[in-house]
């Protein structure tokens, strides 16, 4: 890492004034995604237009803006105006989308990420809660716990979420009384221990009047924990955690001819590795020790989740864009057959005679069949059996896949356990999905036809060189061939390399 | 073990993959290059991505010819010592049909001189994924667009179709006519880019710092006297002022602002501590409400 002060943790958040920054560090310390979810009745607009104004770094013309915004019977500015974006939306009033939006406190950078309340909020949420670090729900505290907090709570847990926030919104409306924030707090410890959630804590605020956004509210003389700004101040930057066992899927093989240098480009997505360690190719089940681990600026004798880097191996293991170097004791599973939880993203309902591959970390493999198994229902979390599925729908499903793919349970390692599922014909994000389990077996299929390797070989791919970059071209133009015959309604399968073979 | 990232190391090392991640995804892309202070970054992010390999990809200048004189040769210049291979596009018809930017509605000026030529180089040499230096920060509809974004034939952009994104994965799968921008700089901040500009020591155009330069002021804002095409109106005369720009576009169009910042230091320390944020020196983004989303409707980047 290039040499930079790290700034004090501080307990007490210094609210920004104007300019500050100017002698602050030329580098933040750290990087937080936060998501926010909650109704545009809750208050989450104000909630996050208050933050902004109230703790960062807004320009001159911005906070004129807001100004503009200010009703005529002389209230707040009209903080939502931050968060705003697309035409279409200013003219419905509502937000159809995920906004992102940057600031800076005295420490760190803040990347808000608004997701909407309303309608197709399933879908957009869960996209945008898989980029968060940490989510704010927000409810009104003249309301409390609803189906909706229960809801969000289990999106967020889908994609893997680890840390929320409740801010309890509104407390001036209930006189500040402890007795119904405690009320509050409780229920939402009772819903979140059934959640994979590390961290869940509540915070009761006003955000019109910013009690305990940025500031401690005098209004609550009771509560004795962080603003809302403080706990977000406090949680560990991204990237600074490095969890899991090492996994770095190849994007690409980058050479040097001068220097006789062959790098393995991609960005470590779990885990640590350093120089001399062992590393496995899972779908070639062979092994090599890191000789380099090499970048622009210079070598590295450790690099961690989250760099992107280029592995120099000290054998040459024929791998290549797809492969996903591991550490040899925890090995992804080399799959055939996937079961998986997706969250169907796609306007388009799941249609069985549909051609679908998925794309993993770096890999797009054709998916020979979906087996839609049951539907999970955010309001009670009972699963329903289910054949069907259509957009909004988080659903429980078997894949098939045309060939093996190093892929691992998401509840392991989230980025090479999560996949997207591809229209093969128009190119759409049908769904995001995360791996529950994942198998080498094969899934029976009657009357499925075998495109073997010396078919290929003997007339399409004749001209393609018996090398990485070969191998590559001949997968993907059998991966072609066999969508044309799956959308021409002929079962089929590409034969893998012998070495493929579980 | 606990390894210290900095917030830029972080925002690296995600353009970096995003960077090689389209490389291998799409057929034949191209880099956009506007020779700005993000081009600046976004080239050498891109080095940095296929290092120690040279750029998988040209690069394209929609060369206006009201560029500030220092741009193109600031240019020339990074092309020659890293080999690049610049391919320059110019909508000659318009300009033999005395298309400029004083007498056009800026809105018009950058659809005929910008859109129209970037829309036929990509068409051209048959581009189907293009890198560009946009950032969410720049402007409230661009805080809802995509690393990968999707244009329908014709360059449209559609907000209502494009595709969700999840986690770190990215779809650049092609429908039929489909092509794709990519915003390897989408979670940068104007701030970033000045502050990583000064980590990295990269050179910049000199017209970023402050100089005294022949300017005129009209309407609040200070436009730069470059050469003798600018129509002065009754009465005004350039003045010298220290002036700087903190983006540039076509001469005419980008208002400098009065500084005294005359190194990179000077200027990172004026930018992090600025008021008014970038674009409200960008002439063409004021024209109408909304107006933005629509040039991106339009194909613009």
């Amino acid at each position: 890492m290039t040499a930079h002060t790290a700034l004090k943790e501080s307990n007490v958040t210094p609210l920004l004034k104007p300019g500050a920054l100017a002698t602050a560090a030329p580098e933040l310390s750290g990087l937080l995604r936060v998501l926010t979810c909650g109704s545009v009745d809750d208050g989450k607009s104000t909630l996050i237009g208050r933050l902004l104004w109230d703790a960062t770094d807004l320009f001159d013309d911005q906070r004129a803006t807001l100004e503009r915004g200010r009703r005529v019977d002389g209230g707040n500015p009209d903080f939502s105006l931050l968060m705003d974006g697309l035409v279409a939306e200013r003219e419905q009033g509502i937000t159809i989308d995920i906004a992102w939006r940057y600031f800076d406190t005295a420490t760190r950078r803040l990347v808000v990420i608004d997701s909407p309340g309303h309608e197709q909020y399933t879908r957009n949420m869960a996209s945008g809660a898989s980029h968060a670090d940490v989510a704010i729900m927000l409810i009104d505290a003249r309301h409390g716990i609803k189906t909706q907090t229960r809801r969000h709570a289990a999106i967020l847990d889908l994609v893997g979420l680890k840390r929320v926030i409740l801010a309890v919104n509104k407390m001036d409306l209930v006189d500040w009384s402890e007795s119904r924030f405690r009320q509050i707090e409780h229920e939402f410890r009772t819903l979140m221990w059934r959640f994979g959630f590390r961290e869940a804590v509540a915070i009761p605020v006003a955000a019109v009047s910013g009690d305990n956004v940025a500031a401690k509210s005098k209004h609550m003389p009771w509560y004795t924990g962080p603003s809302l700004l403080q706990h977000l101040e406090e949680i560990p930057s991204r990237g600074t955690e490095p969890v899991g066992a090492f996994r770095m899927p190849v994007q690409t093989v980058l050479r040097d001819t001068r220097a006789d240098f062959r790098g393995l480009a991609g960005t470590i997505s779990s885990g640590t590795i350093r120089v001399g360690d062992t590393v496995l190719d899972p779908v070639s089940r062979r092994t090599a020790k890191v000789q380099r681990i090499a970048t622009m600026d210079r070598d590295y004798e450790e690099a961690i989740q989250g760099q992107a880097v280029a592995i120099q191996l000290d054998t040459d293991l024929d791998v290549s864009r797809g492969s996903v170097l591991a550490a040899p004791e925890a090995a992804p599973v080399v799959a055939r057959t996937l079961e998986a939880r997706f969250v169907w993203l796609s306007e388009v309902p799941f249609d069985k005679k549909g051609s679908y591959l998925v794309r993993t970390a770096t890999d797009l493999v054709p998916v020979t069949n979906i087996e839609i198994k049951s539907l999970l229902d955010l309001d009670s979390l009972a699963v329903h059996p289910a054949t069907a599925c259509k957009v909004n729908d988080i659903a429980i499903a078997n894949l098939a896949l045309g060939r093996a793919t190093a892929i691992d349970r998401f509840a392991e390692a989230q980025e090479t356990g999560s996949f997207m599922l591809v229209d093969a014909i128009s190119g759409a994000t049908i769904a995001g999905g995360t791996v529950t389990a994942a198998s080498p077996d094969i899934q029976q299929q009657d009357n499925v036809f075998l495109l073997t390797r010396a078919m290929l070989a003997r007339g399409l791919c004749s001209d393609v060189a018996n090398t990485p970059e070969g191998e590559a071209e001949f997968r993907r133009r059998s991966n072609e061939v066999a969508l044309l015959l799956r959308s021409a309604g002929v079962a089929v399968e590409v034969e893998s390399l012998p070495d493929y073979v579980i | 073990m606990t390894a210290h990232f900095s917030h830029l190391d972080l925002l690296e090392s995600e353009s970096i993959h995003i960077f090689r991640e389209a490389a291998a995804q799409f057929r034949k892309p191209v880099l956009l290059y506007s020779i700005g202070k993000d081009s600046t970054v976004l080239l050498h992010l891109a080095r940095k991505a296929f290092w120690p390999g040279k750029l998988p990809f040209p690069i394209l200048h929609v060369n206006t010819t009201w560029k500030f004189k220092e741009m193109i040769a600031f240019r020339d210049k990074w092309v020659k010592e890293f080999g690049l291979e610049l391919i320059e596009m110019t909508n000659h018809d318009a300009i033999a049909k005395g298309v400029n930017p004083y007498d056009y509605a800026p809105s018009i000026y950058t659809d005929i001189m910008k859109t129209v030529p970037l829309k036929a180089g990509l068409d051209k040499y048959g581009f189907d994924g293009a890198f560009g230096g946009a950032r969410r920060d720049e402007e409230a509809s661009r805080a809802k667009e995509r690393v990968f974004s999707f244009r329908a034939e014709g360059h449209r952009w559609d907000p209502r179709r494009q595709r969700p994104e999840m986690w770190r994965l990215l779809n650049g799968r092609l429908g039929a006519g489909e092509t794709a921008r990519i915003f390897p700089l989408s979670n940068w901040t104007e701030r970033d880019i000045w502050r990583y500009i000064l980590r990295e020591k990269l050179e910049v155009v000199p017209l970023y710092m402050a100089k005294e330069r022949p300017t005129i002021e009209r309407n609040g804002q200070i436009l730069m006297y470059d050469d003798d095409r600018f129509p002065l109106k009754p009465g005004e005369k350039p003045v010298m002022r220290s002036v700087r720009f903190r983006t540039l576009g076509c001469w005419p169009l980008t208002a400098g602002v009065e500084s005294t910042a005359t190194t990179l230091e000077e200027v990172v320390a004026e930018t992090l501590g600025a008021r008014v944020s970038e674009r409200s020196g960008r002439l063409i983004d004021h024209d109408q409400v909304g107006a933005m989303e629509k040039k991106k409707q339009e194909g613009y980047f």
